[in-house]
């Protein structure tokens, strides 16, 4: 192998990282997109049917935008898809925009998600009494004692 | 998906040209029966096999999204009448200005707990309050104010909360959106008792509630849940101001 070769495989392998998928790419994706946008990108996950709005499919929109424009839409959220700038790093967005790049191209097996399951359901679960026990309602507290008989 | 008893007119007529003629009436329908009923077997078995395919398939489908379909229905919405006093607090609004929840008193005030980034229930409870906005009529409006108060301090600065009140169309005339220090937004949460566990940098579970507020400063009902229905809220609301 030559020089020229070396440095090229070299680059390859600098590209194959860049592009790669990574652990964290997916618990992203779970944390923060599947709820809405399903586990393949088809706009068909647990939370979608209780929104009012329809949630473009990758698969029909990605495809057609450049990187600048998903990033765009990613960190400055669009209706009532969140911001995601300053909450993520950088590389955090960089990673959701490969994600979804990724699932509107070769998709992913509905069972993959499953062990990220947890993160799914991670929000908006606190119990109401869980931090002063209001179980009941309250009343209005006796301030005067019942007078003594006799 | 296939009618067994009657199979498409393409396969039936493939089966009956591919006979020979014979000219033998009783012995052609005996064939054609025969033909048929093996064509029916045929087809019965091509319908077994496609529905075990998709039955396979579609079952890690099927055990996920039911699994995520009893969460949602676990997390409900539940509407609990209440008397709870809101103490005096000061937060600050999307134009980075003290906002004092006492200068509300004399009218019905809605105050619901969100984060800007949250990826799940938050979305639907502002979609609710816009609705909600968008349904008071002529005097009601000056007579109803509504808050969002986030969970999440850490990254929902007035900036950050302007930007959403935008993004969701709302009318700031009478719709605030409160952050704060933590140490302020804690004794507020604690007021209202929602619980607050900060999971991840922009990613918090919390207790999802939609208080309605009467006019003298007390907690009445509450929503907890998912999403509340815009037009219970609103029913809720009325009925507070004509309280007198």
């Amino acid at each position: 192998m030559n020089a020229k070769e070396s440095v090229l495989l070299v680059v390859l392998c600098l590209i194959g990282i860049g592009c790669g998928r990574s652990e964290r790419m997916d618990a992203l994706y779970a944390q923060r997109c599947l709820n809405c946008h399903g586990p393949v990108g088809k706009a068909d996950g647990p939370g979608a049917a209780a929104l009012q709005v329809r949630i473009p499919d990758f698969r029909e929109t990605v495809e057609r935008r450049s990187t600048g424009q998903i990033r765009r839409i990613i960190t400055e959220g669009r209706g009532i898809m969140p911001a995601f700038d300053p909450a993520l790093t950088p590389a955090e967005i960089n990673d959701m925009v490969r994600m979804v790049r990724f699932l509107s191209r070769e998709g992913r097996d509905v069972a993959w998600w499953e062990k990220y399951d947890v993160l799914v359901s991670a929000h908006c679960s606190v119990p109401w009494d869980a931090v002063l026990g209001y179980d009941e309602p309250l009343e209005p507290a006796q301030t005067s004692k019942p007078a003594p008989k006799g | 998906m296939f009618n067994v008893s009657d199979p498409t007119p393409g396969l039936k007529e493939s089966f009956v040209k591919g006979k020979p003629s014979t000219g033998e009436v009783a012995h052609d329908c005996l064939c054609r029966h025969e033909h048929d009923s093996r064509a029916r077997v045929t087809i019965f078995r091509f319908v077994l096999a496609l529905q075990m395919i998709f039955f396979t398939l579609a079952s890690p489908w099927q055990t996920w999204s039911h699994d995520r379909t009893t969460t949602e229905k676990a997390k409900g919405v539940e509407r609990r009448e209440v008397r709870i006093p809101i103490e005096d607090f000061t937060l600050t609004d999307q134009v980075s200005r003290p906002f004092k929840f006492q200068s509300l008193r004399g009218k019905v005030v809605i105050v619901a707990f969100a984060y800007t980034t949250c990826p799940d229930v938050c979305p639907l409870i502002t979609a609710a309050m816009r609705q909600v906005q968008d349904g008071l009529k002529g005097e009601e409006r000056a007579l109803t104010y509504l808050v969002t108060v986030t969970t999440d301090p850490e990254i929902d600065t007035p900036k950050v909360m302007a930007a959403y009140a935008k993004r969701y169309g709302v009318d700031l005339s009478n719709w605030a959106f409160l952050s704060g220090d933590e140490a302020a937004l804690k004794k507020v949460w604690k007021n209202f008792g929602v619980g607050v566990k900060r999971k991840a940098r922009g990613l918090i579970d919390h207790t999802t509630l939609t208080a309605v507020i009467d006019r003298s400063g007390t907690m009445r009902i509450a929503y907890v849940g998912t999403s509340p229905d815009p037009k219970a809220i609103l029913q809720d609301v009325r009925k507070l101001n004509r309280e007198r």
